[in-house]
């Protein structure tokens, strides 16, 4: 009962959410990943490499000027135009609900130990702030909003050091907020510890690939890219969390009531 | 008052279990449902996810 109140909630919580931050990227950083994508089909066909990977599979591929990942012709991808915007959209939902559920479930497991009816909207938009700050605050400090086209370090240890930040920013924020005593401060170090490490970068910045002229103009979009990310993703978790405190008290505190009670 | 006792008794247990199980399997659920739109290497996952992954700042590529 109470696995499935978090479901449902989640899935409401990050559809609507989920298609607020589709509209909203719609307008502001979708068209900016749309100017990136020219720069980086013209570096794509000026490097050897990669016209000799195009020349192999005839010239006629279907994405051109679009997805310049999908090297290989075999591998699916949307078609331009509404085909792309609507696989957006679906990612966007999916990650809301992935993000959800794990935002439903924290406040639940709060209003449970505190044992008062604590979930609101708006202290649920404390929640979405932390979320935001976990998933977008701490790890752009270390990994700047990318743009397509932009050059970085291996993947694989990127994807390692985002999540790295992401849970000690969890962990950090968790032990700032709900520790007494001095081990309260044990939250900062662990915030501070993937800075420590290091985010993986390369020399040169994310756009030493391409010339001078090219790389200006890729700079110039860089800015603005992180603009709209940082507003986007704010809208998305303010929304999420906001959402999800409401669903908790609505929905789930009935059903936490009685699973607490021992059924 | 004795049934209540006996309430309170029988209630952290089944609880814990009742709430703690639940909790952290819709947790479970959604970390694993952001992984496999964010960081799934499987490349008709990037594909289509690639623009969501971009404004999410999720690395790509």
């Amino acid at each position: 009962m109470l696995f499935r109140r978090i479901v449902l909630c989640a899935l409401l919580v990050g559809a609507l959410a989920g298609l607020l931050v589709s509209a909203v990227q719609h307008w502001q950083a979708i068209p900016l990943i749309a100017a990136a994508e020219v720069f980086e089909a013209s570096v794509e066909s000026a490097d050897p490499a990669a016209a000799l990977a195009t020349s192999a599979h005839d010239h006629d591929h279907d994405h051109a000027g679009g997805d310049a990942h999908a090297h290989d012709a075999e591998t699916w991808a949307p078609d331009e135009g509404t085909e792309r915007h609507v696989w957006t959209a679906v990612a966007n939902i999916l990650t809301a609900i992935g993000f959800g559920l794990v935002l439903v479930a924290a406040i639940t497991t709060w209003e449970h130990l505190r044992g008062r009816p604590l979930a609101s909207a708006g202290t649920g938009l404390a929640w979405g702030a932390a979320g935001w700050i976990c998933v977008f605050g701490l790890p752009t400090l270390g990994l700047p909003p990318e743009l397509p086209g932009s050059v970085a370090a291996p993947l694989g240890d990127r994807q390692v050091w985002w999540l790295l930040a992401a849970a000690s920013g969890a962990a950090g924020l968790a032990l700032l907020a709900f520790i007494r005593g001095p081990l309260r401060l044990a939250g900062l170090a662990v915030l501070v510890l993937p800075f420590a490490v290091g985010a993986p970068h390369l020399a040169g910045g994310p756009f030493a690939a391409y010339d001078i002229g090219i790389a200006r103009q890729m700079e110039a979009l860089a800015g603005p890219f992180t603009l709209a990310t940082t507003i986007a993703t704010a809208v998305q978790w303010l929304a999420l969390g906001c959402l999800s405190g409401w669903a908790v008290g609505r929905w789930v505190r009935p059903a936490l009531a009685e699973a607490a009670s021992g059924l | 008052m004795q049934q209540q006792a006996t309430l309170h008794i029988a209630r952290p247990r089944s609880a814990l279990l009742a709430i703690a199980m639940p909790v952290v399997t819709a947790a479970l659920l959604g970390a694993v449902i952001v992984y496999g739109v964010g960081f799934s290497p499987i490349a008709a996952a990037h594909n289509a996810a690639h623009d969501a992954r971009h404004v999410n700042v999720f690395p790509c590529h």
